[in-house]
């Protein structure tokens, strides 16, 4: 019996696969196998001998099954290894080839300043690029015939015969330009809502000149209004503020200086000290909004039907330029870039989240 | 605005310096928008006189003896060089800076010319190279070295903005800065008038155009050059020194913001007649153009009897004729008012913008006009020697300001200050307003000159410029918006949402100008852009686009052409504009544009590229918004005809997709590309929260065996309109041609999903539901595959 368990033992431990271990255990295990037969054989023994043969027949079964299970368990083992061996991946290899895509420097800029004044409680709406000489000038307190036209160069449409969709839908005639500024979007808002409030309006400008590395005759504004009782040229400040040092970090400040725009008064050119360039950028224009300003949006909503609702409030507004804040954050060096649709100058931006 | 510094200061003693001045000046609002140092007078240019002048025979050239340290001798080309001036004489030696070399001791035409007499830009002085720079012969002690009498100067270059006209005159800042504490002192205006009889008359035909309009006489005149002080003061401001009596003009101009022109009286006839010009009526201004005038142009004319005849183009430039030359000895000096819309329109008609139109359109003090006589007149008389009559013709009644209410408090309310009361006042008075009533609230009238203070804003203003905008506080407001603003910012948002997305989904945004080629419009096969510039930047940019796409196009071939990308996957959201109706319909749309290798791994040959590639990102898009999209056949022209679908979202009509047309890819150079461009805003999924069925799905196969030429988009509404409500999902996933099929068929394979949401779904009601979808292709004529 112990030649028996030796030759066995050894059998299975060498045996090269489960195919082997399987004949293995049917030589020794199986119905008619030579365990299973000294079994059989078990019956005709006297009871004294069967018992201790039974005993240790148990024990040599016991250790056969152990052994069949450890070689089994090692054999699948390496056909595993191998298996999967033979799947290796060289995971250098480039992977497939998707689109990475990415947005436009003015868009992700846009979205930076657009977030900043949300975080204050403004919403951002926006308006039409063509538009009439009554919202882009005559409304903002800018007459015809005044010089003050000359402050924006223009582009206007040939011909007189469209009309153009007014703030509520109603038809609006007159000469139509393209929008020199975001402006006109503080007479249309005003016109179809009623103070307090807190908007922006970001968007797409147009100015009849000639471009070069810092002009360019398309080029995005934000504007900001902000009306109620009781709004102050301190809430301006403070705003503008809050813009520097969310755009700059807390060693930024705020510099504000007397300039005239027809539709504000007092107004305002404000300034944003860049801690990192160490100097002041001259970023846009601001003030508290024009008397005149307020009478043309309720003379307008009258026109309509509508209640005047800005007598006794008060409001203050900016305008900023968007590609010149780009220029810097980004260190872009020519406007023209932004319109240039080149995807080597694009393709960089995907980084900015 | 050129504000020479020393100039400045003759009215604000005070001022430290330039920079200083560029500070205040900041912060009152006006810019400095560069600061230029003049006047480097080369050592080794003396001041001489002209003792004689002797025209060199058979040449344009003149001898001229002068005196100098010695008595010298010199050529010049010069027209102007002439006995009894005073003139710069650059000494052999000297290095003029725009010369590049010393000048020399040269024979010229047999004549050793000691030097050179200068123009005032060979000086460097001014930009006037046609002359000499003439200056009174006893300007200085011959010999003098011109640096020492004519020192350096600091020019601040300075954006005066349209409200401010009275700082278009250096007067105006003095009194700004004497608002900030500087002592203001007044120039002089010292006269000696005589009780004269006039020798013309003055008649104002159209006192809308002028509304103030002053007339005097002065004669015995002495027509030279200026003294040197004002010469230098003229060339720092810009200007080009003429005479002293135009001189004058120009100098109180520049002191008052009040232009004046001076008529030479032998042209007068009897007298001036303001009035509106004749249709056709012409007249040679002083820069030479012979100009037909408008009857909406204002005419300064002269007059004889019945006849009158335009000297001047009111308010904007004088005629030739009537000039002051050299041998006038009396003029009448014009000092008017004019009405800014009028001299607007007149100066953009003929296309003349002049220092005189400049300050005129912005408007003028309308009680300056005699102050700036008395000005010029006692100029006159101290430069050229006039002699001046007592009596100013005066036309018009000149409208002085009217008082504005003002409340400090409010003051303080706009600007979230606590400037005390006191301070407010004593502010606008230092500004020359007079402030009546003891408060909270008084009247306040502006002086003449400030024509830009009509509002108690206007007011408010001041009190802040004065203080320092650094002294108004930071704050922030608090407060809830008023309900019908809420929600305002949902469009915006949506379509800051599909950027992202379509970056996200492998997308690259461009920019592209919001300006058309009218011309290109045929070769994209789109009809003419209706809507065109008036002042287009360049012809081809003359028209507004109705469309994304040609600009996408345009961005790849500029790529390619430079940086040959494999592949671009590209989009652009913006406006378009076109015409509905007798309006203008300005859209916002989304076009995207694929072109190159599509998505694979790199070293393998096949890659999925090309329409589907593009329709599947779309269709991620819109599923990742809720929605689906159909695309039907339909053929835009500037697509492939085969490859050109209408496509729909939400059933409603959005847009394209497809291939551009190959003669369009063609024409430019281009590969293959696929476009696709649709209207926004798209619809907005409504959304509800669908709980899963928890009940097993069913699944059936079925292989659906239709004409080549039948679209998928068919069959699959066909299968789905006939498999009834339970039917969960439906899914292609075999479209297979050649045998067994007859030639012209194809068959489409579907996994079919059968669900219900409450209960396992019975075999036999699957199998009725596809009983139903079997009956519907066979009522279609389709067959099936087993």
């Amino acid at each position: 019996m112990e030649a028996l368990e030796q030759e066995a033992l050894k059998a299975i431990r060498e045996a090269q696969d489960l195919e082997a271990l399987k004949a293995l255990r049917a030589r020794y295990l199986g119905r008619k196998g030579l365990l299973t037969q000294e079994m059989k054989a078990l019956a005709a023994l006297p009871l004294e001998e069967r018992r201790a043969r039974g005993q240790a027949l148990n024990a040599l079964k016991e250790a056969l099954e152990k052994a069949l299970e450890e070689r089994e368990k090692e054999l699948e083992k390496e056909a595993l290894e191998k298996a999967l061996e033979g799947e290796r991946l060289d995971v250098s290899l480039p992977g497939a080839r998707l689109f990475a895509g990415g947005l436009h420097p003015i868009t992700l800029m846009e979205r930076e300043l657009v977030e900043i004044f949300r975080a204050l409680g403004y919403q951002a709406v926006e308006g039409p690029e063509v538009e009439s000489e009554f919202f882009n000038f005559d409304a903002l307190n800018i007459p015809e015939h005044h010089p003050a036209r000359d402050m924006w160069d223009t582009f206007w449409l040939a011909g007189e015969g469209y009309g153009l969709e007014g703030p509520l839908g109603e038809e609006v005639r007159g000469r139509l330009l393209l929008r020199t500024h975001t402006s006109p979007m503080q007479v249309r808002y005003m016109v179809a809502h009623t103070p307090p409030f807190r908007i922006l309006a970001p968007g797409r400008v147009f100015r009849f000149e000639q471009t070069d590395a810092t002009h360019e005759a398309v080029f995005h504004q934000l504007e900001g209004l902000v009306v109620g009782e009781g709004i102050t040229m301190a809430h301006l400040k403070g705003a503008i503020y809050e813009l520097a040092q969310a755009l700059f970090g807390p060693s930024s400040k705020v510099r504000f200086q007397p300039v005239y725009f027809p539709f504000v008064e007092p107004g305002a050119q404000f300034a944003l000290w860049w801690p990192e360039g160490g100097k002041w950028l001259e970023l846009g224009g601001a003030g508290m909004v024009h008397p005149k300003v307020f009478q043309a949006v309720d003379a307008y909503r009258e026109r309509l039907g509508l209640p005047p609702a800005y007598r006794g409030v008060t409001g203050f507004a900016f305008g900023l330029g968007v590609e010149r804040l780009a220029m810097l954050r980004y260190g872009v060096p020519d406007i023209r870039y932004f319109f240039g649709g080149r995807l080597k100058v694009l393709e960089q931006f995907k980084g900015v989240l | 605005m050129r504000v020479p510094f020393s100039w400045l200061k003759q009215y604000v003693p005070e001022l430290e310096s330039p920079e200083v001045l560029e500070e205040r000046l900041a912060g009152l609002g006006f810019e400095t928008d560069r600061m230029e140092r003049l006047f480097r007078i080369p050592q080794g240019v003396v001041f001489a006189r002209v003792l004689e002048a002797h025209p060199i025979p058979g040449t344009r050239l003149k001898r001229l003896v002068l005196e100098a340290e010695g008595v010298v001798e010199v050529v010049s080309g010069a027209e102007n060089a002439r006995k009894g001036i005073g003139v710069a004489l650059a000494l052999p030696g000297t290095e003029l800076p725009g010369l590049g070399q010393k000048v020399g001791e040269r024979v010229i035409q047999g004549v050793r010319s000691f030097g050179m007499a200068l123009s005032p830009k060979e000086l460097g002085v001014g930009e006037y190279g046609g002359g000499l720079l003439e200056l009174p012969e006893d300007a200085l002690p011959p010999g003098t070295p011109l640096a020492e009498a004519w020192p350096e100067e600091v020019v601040l270059d300075l954006e005066v903005t349209p409200n401010r006209p009275d700082a278009l005159g250096l007067l105006g800042l003095a009194r700004d800065l004497h608002a900030l504490g500087y002592a203001l002192v007044e120039p002089e205006a010292a006269l000696r008038a005589e009780a004269l009889p006039l020798p013309f008359a003055l008649r104002v035909e159209d006192p809308e155009g002028a509304p103030h309009f002053t007339l005097a006489y002065a004669f015995g005149l002495k027509v030279g050059p200026s003294p040197l002080w004002m010469q230098r003061a003229l060339f720092a401001a810009g200007m080009r020194p003429i005479s002293n009596v135009v001189d004058v003009t120009n100098y109180v101009m520049l002191e008052r913001a009040q232009p004046m022109h001076a008529f030479d009286l032998r042209f007068l006839g009897e007298g001036i007649l303001v009035r509106r010009a004749r249709p056709g009526e012409r007249l040679r201004t002083l820069d030479g153009v012979e100009r037909t005038l408008s009857p909406e142009d204002l005419v300064i004319a002269g007059w004889r009897g019945e006849e009158s005849f335009p000297l001047g183009l009111a308010g904007v430039m004088g005629g030739a004729e009537s000039e002051v030359r050299e041998d006038t000895e009396a003029i009448a000096l014009e000092v008017a008012c004019f009405d800014p819309v009028s001299i607007r329109k007149t100066a953009r008609r003929h296309g003349l913008r002049t220092e005189a139109s400049h300050r005129f359109e912005r408007g003028v003090d309308p009680l300056g006009q005699l102050p700036a006589q008395r000005r010029a007149l006692s100029l006159l008389q101290a430069l050229a020697g006039a002699r001046v009559a007592q009596e100013i013709l005066e036309e018009g009644r000149p409208k002085p300001p009217e008082p504005i209410p003002f409340r400090p408090h409010y003051a303080n309310r706009l600007l979230g200050t606590a400037y005390p009361e006191a301070e407010q006042v004593a502010i606008l008075k230092r500004l020359g307003c007079r402030v009546e009533g003891e408060g909270p609230a008084y009247w306040v009238t502006p002086p003449s000159h400030r024509l830009d203070l009509r509002l108690e804003e206007d007011l408010v203003e001041e009190v802040a410029r004065i203080q320092g905008y650094e002294t108004i506080p930071l704050d922030l407001p608090a407060f809830f918006p008023a309900p019908d603003n809420r929600g305002v910012e949902g469009p915006y948002r949506r379509e800051r949402a599909l950027k992202e997305l379509l970056a996200g989904l492998g997308f690259q945004e461009v920019y592209t100008y919001s300006f058309a080629d009218p011309q290109e419009a045929p070769l994209f096969r789109l009809p003419p852009y209706p809507l065109r510039l008036q002042n287009p930047l360049a012809p081809e940019k003359a028209a507004l686009r109705t469309h994304l796409f040609p600009g996408l196009v345009r961005v790849l071939k500029e790529n390619l052409d430079l940086d040959r990308p494999e592949r671009a996957l590209l989009f652009e959201v913006g406006r378009v504009y076109g015409v509905e109706g007798d309006r203008v319909a300005e859209r916002t749309h989304l076009a995207g544009l694929l072109f190159g290798e599509g998505v694979g791994l790199p070293w393998e040959k096949e890659a999925l590229g090309g329409f589907f590639l593009l329709k599947g990102h779309l269709e991620a898009l819109l599923a990742r918004l809720g929605l689906s999209l159909e695309v039907e056949a339909h053929p835009y022209p500037f697509l492939h005809p085969g490859v050109s679908g209408r496509v729909r979202v939400g059933g409603e009509e959005r847009g394209f997709l497809g291939e551009l047309h190959p003669e369009i890819a063609r024409a430019l150079e281009l590969p293959r590309v696929w476009l696709f461009e649709l209207r926004l805003p798209l619809p907005e999924a409504p959304f509800r929260f669908q709980d899963p069925s928890r009940y097993p799905p069913a699944f059936r196969d079925l292989a659906v065996v239709v004409p080549e030429a039948t679209p998928y988009g068919e069959v699959e509404r066909l299968l789905r309109e006939a498999a009834g409500p339970h039917l969960e999902s439906l899914e292609l996933f075999d479209l297979y041609q050649g045998p067994p099929l007859k030639p012209g068929e194809k068959s489409l394979a579907f996994h079919l999903r059968f669900r219900h949401p409450e209960r396992t779904l019975r075999d036999e009601e699957v199998e009725a539901a596809m009983a139903q979808v079997v009956a519907a292709l066979k009522a279609r004529g389709f067959g099936l595959r087993e």
